[in-house]
């Protein structure tokens, strides 16, 4: 990793002529080797590619020069590690060690592809050559993570390369706050951090809001579980949120910005504070922005470890070295909110999008999504679908595309049963709705929200009541418990789905859940509380078949939940081998040799011990 | 001057008073317990919710803290907001279903037992209203006690539940208390006073011609502290009890009417008037906690 | 670096902004390994803050810990098969052998105790997890065996190390 002088700019004709230089002295380099370096595939050892590949270059003593690069998250998490090779774009999959040697005597010195390490097309199993050519990433359309794959996260230079901060040096010199308010007004950009709030409304209330000092804020206190999006932008390309929050603070008259990191991202910490020290030494943030006398500076904040803290007012809390409580919205924090004073809070991903949107103009914007959804979306694909990872499309794309067309469907060709958006605040959406198309609107229309983008694809084997239970025990842990509704009420709702999930469900539980639900919504503080009962909900709504079976027959039909489903040994598949037997603990099984083996359920603690023993699969749940 | 209309009745308010005092000045009823005229409302027990009419839709808002901002539509009675607010009962019910002060509040809103079972584990017979943590700090200057812990673990406590070392004894935090969960008690040999259930006791001063027990050392102190006065003659005064006090005043009081009369210059002294300490409340503003 | 001086430090670091407080108290834990009492009495003597402000903002969060972790980490299985193979009794033996509560560490910081529900490996019930290596079959004597064996590091004067 080198680190390159970082000459403090005097102006905008001073950027462009860096950036020039930069571009130049790229496009001297003909060979590069891009290597990702995003959650997923740093999990999977790719840290340790990067080494081969610098030991490579360094030992080749080869005439051409070769950059080996570390960038942010393609997306295709599932198969990753991924390594691309310049020129031609060549995408490599699940790439491990040893296969450095090959990649680089092959690809990289003499031009040539190694098969095994290209992505096999699903439908027509030819194996493709570049990321254009991979269903994954051919519907997509990135704007927030457009430089995520293209730029080593810890250097300025390469985002100017690719054409940073250059909406900043337009807005500075070339328009006013009101003119760059107005366009991002035009745009129609929503919070993309779940609420989906007018950005543009929001920044001209706190522009004329009374008060000073102003704050900007970048809410990355990403909680919901299942979702890294966030994650990605910040450690994937940090300088687009700085450019983002310096164009805002622009618009609406603030010098003062904080980022909020949550407690458990410590490399987007690492990342951001590198990112605002090179920024600032460049001129680019901090005093008299690019020559101009427009000041910005912002300062990074961590979280202590609450997912309530992703709640505007409770993150603000958090700032004033308080516990993330959450106060009453009924005087909006664009008036009052950090120490009092009118403060703009966005998600990351919403002030990602702000230097493009400043860059192509609002009409651009507006014409990708729907009516009311303008722009795209980054998603996270997990769960028990095939190509796990981060996407971004654009908005109105429907579920069916998104998770088959994309996604690749679901894992192991079981059967789709539903998907879980919108993390804790969301619900889940049954087959049958896969056509709804994707956006603020429509999939709250179904009992469920878009939220901040996580999207869990559940399978037929996923028990719904059991998903209840997770996320309403998920969220009693995180209540913040000042007010009775939540406090209380999550733990009655737990109390009676761990009695269901237990077997032990009485009639008129589920009505007791729905009686819940209706208090949480209108009696609760803020909105973690008044969307609590909505994975519960929309599980009722559409899978209220299962929640009967539980209570009515002490019956798990999806066979998850310990104890309401049996198991039994096909007499066809088992072959007396003894394996069960032997391991069963509480000695259960019985069946001499070369006799198909009998659970006999009295004593049978439903432990799975013997499914799991079995080499013949004849150990069935029913 | 903006005007609520609460069930019907319009009253004239000023800019940012609270949907409460609107109640209150129309003579119309909203239960309400984490709710007191000398802390910012909290508004976390949520049993003061109300409708508000938005036109095309209807709110649920809490009434101790909704600034009144224009002419606004109020409905207490209205089916959903009697509803939600006996959700609220009927939860906080279920943690406290032995509180007589929780009971008797219920049963003024006509909310009788509960359909929930008691599910929480941890200081049942207080609701968290938070009143003790905000009198102690923003009242008393004390912060002795505080909320700890989050959600389930939520619970009024001195820092690591030890009896909190500046606590004045004063009993604020009980006098505040709206279900009584906050006792004082005078443990008469050792001459102390104890909070319970913090287990904080602070020593008490004595009336020196009665032996009354009057008032705690620390909060004697502390006013000794605070504001202007005649040293000398409060001491003296501090260390007698009310009654005492009463008696001192007088006879100084006959002393001086006598010598008046005496000289011509008043009627005959004749009995000390009570004197009626006039109560400003505090106006209310949202508490940002 | 002498106790006294680790609180002056951090709060320097961050210009004693209260704003700041959560990493001033997550910079404290890193140096002590938890959040000592008499630290947290200076730094809110030199915040200028109430102890219970801290006290707050130490048990909402939960990355905060108020005590010492154990040296050792023990979780003893008390799933149901566990449970019928006798792990309620050992669960009981090692709380009053070593003083320990569930969730807590021992006095003397040798390990931190936490019962688990069914950690999957029922089969060989009771199953105890030391440090991360499972001891399948534990009886009484076997379970008291491992703990008594576990090695006890020199006590961490001052601030610097973690335990």
């Amino acid at each position: 990793m080198t680190v390159l002088e970082t000459k403090r700019l005097a102006g905008p004709a001073d950027l462009e002529q860096w950036r020039g230089d930069l571009r130049q002295a790229a496009g001297r380099i003909t060979k590069r080797v891009r290597i990702c370096l995003g959650p997923g595939c740093v999990a999977k050892g790719a840290a340790a590619l990067y080494d081969r590949f610098r030991e490579a270059v360094e030992k080749s003593g080869a005439d051409v020069e070769i950059q080996t690069k570390c960038v942010g998250c393609h997306g295709l998490c599932a198969c990753g590690p991924i390594v691309i090779v310049e020129p031609g774009e060549i995408f490599y999959q699940q790439v491990e060690e040893p296969d450095v040697a090959e990649i680089f005597r092959e690809t990289v010195l003499s031009g040539r592809l190694v098969e095994r390490l290209l992505y096999q097309h699903p439908v027509t199993g030819q194996k493709v050559k570049t990321a254009d050519e991979i269903p994954f990433y051919q519907s997509q359309r990135r704007i927030a993570l457009a430089g995520n794959g293209f730029l080593d996260p810890v250097m300025l230079e390469d985002y100017l390369r690719i054409g940073g901060y250059t909406a900043l040096a337009k807005a500075l010199t070339g328009m006013t706050p009101e003119e760059v308010l107005l366009t991002v007004e035009k745009s129609g950009l929503r919070g993309r951090g779940g609420g989906g709030f007018p950005t543009g409304r929001k920044w001209r209330s706190c522009r004329e809001a009374h008060g000073q000092p102003k704050y900007v804020i970048c809410n990355g206190d990403e909680g919901d579980p299942g979702a890294f999006m966030d994650r990605v932008v910040m450690e994937g390309n940090p300088h687009a949120v700085l450019e983002g929050m310096i164009l805002g603070a622009y618009a609406i008259g603030s010098h003062d910005g904080y980022i909020y990191v949550r407690n458990e991202y410590p490399l987007s910490v690492e990342r951001l504070k590198h990112a605002i020290v090179q920024a600032r030494d460049a001129g680019l943030l901090g005093r008299n922005i690019l020559g101009t006398d427009f000041s910005f500076d912002i300062r990074i904040n961590r979280g202590g470890g609450a997912f309530v803290c992703g709640e505007s007012t409770a993150l603000m809390a958090s700032l004033e070295g308080r516990p993330g409580e959450p106060r009453a919205k009924y005087v909006h924090t664009v008036e009052h909110g950090l120490w009092d004073k009118p403060s703009n809070l966005n998600n990351v991903e919403t002030w990602a999008n702000v230097p493009a949107i400043i860059n192509n103009g609002a009409a651009w914007f507006a014409a990708i999504g729907t009516a009311k959804s303008k722009g795209t979306k980054v998603f996270s694909l997990v769960g028990e679908v095939v190509n796990t990872g981060l996407i971004e499309v654009p908005m109105g794309m429907t579920l069916r595309q998104i998770i088959f067309d994309l996604g690749g469907g679901v894992k192991g060709g079981r059967a789709f049963k539903a998907v879980q958006t919108g993390g804790p605040s969301g619900g889940c959406i049954p087959a049958r709705y896969l056509d709804a198309p994707v956006d603020f609107d429509e999939l709250t229309k179904l009992g469920s929200m878009m939220g901040s983008g996580g999207m869990i694809v559940m399978s037929e084997d996923t028990c719904m009541v059991n998903i209840a239970r997770y996320f309403t025990h998920f969220l009693m842990d995180e209540s913040c418990g000042k007010c009775t509704p939540c406090r209380e009420g999550l733990a009655q709702m737990l109390a009676i789905l761990d009695r269901i999930t237990h077997g032990d469900g009485r009639p008129g539980d589920v009505e007791k859940l729905e009686t819940m639900a209706g208090i949480l919504e209108g009696a609760a503080l803020c909105a973690l509380g008044k969307t609590a009962a909505n994975p519960v909900m929309s599980t009722i709504r559409y899978f209220r078949a299962e929640y009967d079976a539980h209570i009515l027959q002490q019956r798990c039909p999806a066979k998850q939940c310990r104890g309401l489903f049996r198991y039994q040994i096909s007499v066809e598949k088992c072959k007396a081998c003894g394996l069960c037997r032997k391991h069963c603990p509480v000695e259960a099984i019985a069946g001499a040799k070369k006799t198909p083996h009998v659970i006999d359920q009295q004593k049978c603690t439903r432990c799975g011990m013997c499914l799991e023993k079995c080499p013949f699969d004849a150990v069935l749940k029913v | 001057m903006p005007t609520v209309t609460i069930d019907n009745i319009a009253v004239e308010v000023e800019q940012e008073s609270t949907i409460l005092q609107a109640a209150r000045q129309a003579g119309v009823w909203i239960p309400t317990l984490c709710y007191h005229p000398a802390v910012p409302p909290a508004a976390n027990c949520r049993l003061c919710l109300v409708e508000l009419d938005r036109g095309n839709w209807k709110q649920l808002v809490t009434a101790c803290n909704y600034p009144v901002r224009r002419d606004i539509t109020v409905s207490v009675s209205s089916e959903a907001a009697v509803k939600a607010r006996r959700g609220v009962m009927e939860l906080l019910l279920a943690r406290a279903p032995e509180n007589a002060q929780l009971k008797a509040l219920a049963k003024r809103m006509g909310v009788e037992g509960t359909p929930w079972p008691t599910v929480t584990k941890t200081q049942r017979d207080c609701i968290l209203c938070g009143l003790c943590t905000a009198v102690c700090d923003e009242v008393m200057g004390r912060a002795a006690i505080g909320v700890a812990g989050r959600g389930q673990n939520r619970a009024i406590s001195a820092p690591f539940r030890q009896p909190a070392e500046n606590c004045l004894g004063c009993g604020a935090c009980a006098a505040v208390c709206p279900v009584g969960t906050i006792q004082i008690r005078i443990h008469e040999k050792e001459g102390e006073i104890e909070i319970s259930p913090f287990k904080t006791r602070a020593k008490l001063l004595k009336c020196e011609q009665c032996g009354a027990q009057v008032v705690s050392v620390a909060v004697t102190e502390e006013a000794l502290k605070r504001g202007k006065m005649d040293w000398a003659k409060f001491r003296q005064l501090v260390r007698l009890c009310p009654k005492c006090r009463q008696k001192r005043a007088a006879a100084d009081l006959s002393t001086v009417a006598t010598l008046a009369s005496q000289i011509g210059y008043l009627a005959p002294p004749r009995a000390a008037a009570k004197t009626k300490t006039a109560r400003r409340p505090r106006a209310a503003k949202s508490r940002k906690k | 670096m002498p106790d006294e001086k680790i609180v002056e430090e951090i709060v320097r670091r961050y210009d004693g902004e209260i704003g700041m407080l959560i990493p001033m108290m997550q910079d404290l834990q890193a140096a002590c390994g938890y959040l000592p009492v008499d630290q947290l009495k200076r730094l809110a003597e030199r915040l200028e803050v109430p102890l219970s402000r801290l006290y707050a903002v130490a048990t909402f969060y939960t990355s905060f810990r108020l005590a010492p972790k154990g040296q050792h980490e023990v979780t003893l299985c008390v799933g149901t098969v566990c449970h019928l193979k006798g792990a309620g009794a050992i669960s009981e033996m090692i709380r009053e052998e070593f003083q320990v509560e569930a969730g807590g560490t021992t006095a003397d910081g040798l390990f931190s105790f936490q019962p688990v529900n069914c950690v999957g490996a029922c089969a060989v019930a009771p199953v105890m997890i030391v440090d991360g290596k499972y001891y399948d079959g534990v009886s009484k004597d076997s379970a008291m065996k491992i703990l008594r064996g576990l090695p006890l590091a020199e006590a961490v004067a001052g601030g610097e190390g973690k335990p």
